[in-house]
């Protein structure tokens, strides 16, 4: 999987999690500034990405995250 | 009898089983071990059965007290997984789990999840945030509850409430910046929870620095905005403010603050507090000025009871907060079972 494409996949599953529109999402977009929300929705999207992307993270760092891209980094980085 | 007396006999009357992911932690083997022995619990021990039999052996602590998950029986770990991914609610589907069933925080609370224990208690080699983070993903909040939250029940000398000396205070030590929705979960979920382990009927007051319009602004507000949301979500509780804290406590005070009907002021059991700034000071000053014993703090929201103890704790203290986990599980079951009949 190419970078784009996870990025792609990535948005898509910060949508479902923030129930929001992925159309709105990039990877600048911030987790606590404009998206809100509680750590369980950052459980919520953890667990969503292991489960698709075969990976485990740490919840610690996930939720460390300043943006969808610093997500991203970290996925890549354990695949 | 003091009320952790009361709480302890009444773990004896009905032991329930806590599962230890830190079996191999000596402070936490050894309150596994005393409060098993003394019958207050059936301890259940995650990790390498060998090396859990060879530190108890050590110890001279004797193995029958004991039940060992062995977290390389690869048979019972799949029995684990079939149980917990055909649960409702589950958020980790088969491979995930297994990855993260690796580590015994998650093996203990899937465990728990399906029924083989009724209490997780860790936090001396996990931190607060593992302990949280893995009870949301592997035991969930309750239904209509948005955060973990705690409380704390506070035994303190020449108070005369209405539950005689005690006292429950809440969120003295998780949720640091609660809005309207939060506040009011904590609310209710205090509620619950002192209903579960000591029985009462709650009468909860939120507080603020104004009574009922005395005073005016948006940290009022956010406190009036959640009594409103929690009485919507759950009528059948007393959740009532905004208060001042005298207010709330004092019959006096009330009398004269309070201009209309309150099942809660003036004889609050249960204070919540709008923050953390305010809860934790809270604490402190009840602790330094009222020389009162805090025990806790008691995590709530979760599906099931989830214990987090602090890492620096005495295991005197450790016992003390897994009786009171094991009671709260056996109280919270009593209340499921009789809802269950109810519906």
């Amino acid at each position: 999987m190419d970078r784009k494409e996870l990025e792609t996949q990535v948005i898509s599953m910060v949508a479902a999690s923030y129930k929001r529109d992925a159309a709105e999402l990039t990877t600048a977009t911030l987790f606590k500034e404009e998206l809100g929300g509680a750590s369980i929705q950052m459980v919520a999207l953890v667990s969503e990405i292991e489960n698709e992307l075969d990976v485990e993270l740490m919840l610690a760092d996930a939720s460390g995250c300043a943006t969808i891209g610093d997500l991203v980094d970290l996925v890549e980085g354990e695949m | 009898m003091s009320v952790l007396d009361q709480i302890y006999q009444k773990a004896k009357e009905n032991p329930r089983k806590v599962v230890f992911p830190e079996a191999m932690n000596e402070k936490m083997l050894q309150a596994a071990y005393e409060t098993g022995k003394e019958g207050y619990i059936i301890p259940v021990l995650v990790g390498d059965k060998e090396e859990i039999k060879a530190a108890a052996a050590e110890r001279g602590y004797e193995e029958e007290v004991f039940e060992i998950a062995d977290i390389h029986d690869e048979e019972y770990r799949k029995t684990l997984i079939d149980r917990y991914v055909a649960l409702p609610w589950t958020l980790l589907k088969e491979k995930a789990l297994n990855r993260r069933m690796q580590n015994p925080l998650y093996y203990a609370m899937v465990m728990q999840a399906v029924g083989e224990a009724d209490v997780t208690f860790a936090g001396i080699d996990n931190t607060t945030g593992d302990v949280l983070l893995a009870g949301q993903m592997i035991i969930g909040l309750k239904e209509g509850i948005s955060t973990v939250s705690s409380i704390g029940l506070c035994d303190i000398p020449g108070f005369k409430g209405s539950e005689g000396s005690l006292l429950a205070i809440g969120d003295s030590a998780v949720c640091t910046n609660p809005d309207a929705k939060q506040l009011a979960d904590i609310a209710i979920s205090a509620c619950d929870t002192v209903t579960a382990l000591l029985g009462w009927e709650p009468r909860c007051a939120m507080v603020s620095y104004s009574t009922l319009g005395s005073g005016q602004g948006e940290l009022i507000d956010k406190v009036t905005e959640a009594v409103k949301l929690a009485n919507e979500q759950r009528p059948d509780l007393a959740i009532d403010g905004e208060f001042q804290f005298d207010a709330a406590i004092s019959p006096a005070v009330a009398e004269k603050k309070v201009n209309r009907e309150s099942k809660v002021a003036g004889k609050a059991n249960i204070v919540i507090w709008p923050d953390l700034n305010v809860g934790n000071v809270g604490v402190k000053l009840i602790q330094q000025f009222g020389h009162a014993d805090a025990y806790g703090p008691m995590l709530q929201g979760f599906n099931k009871v989830v214990c987090d103890c602090s890492r620096g704790a005495p295991v005197s203290e450790i016992k003390g907060n897994i009786v009171i986990s094991a009671v709260r599980a056996a109280g919270s079951r009593k209340t499921e079972t009789e809802k269950g009949e109810n519906a």
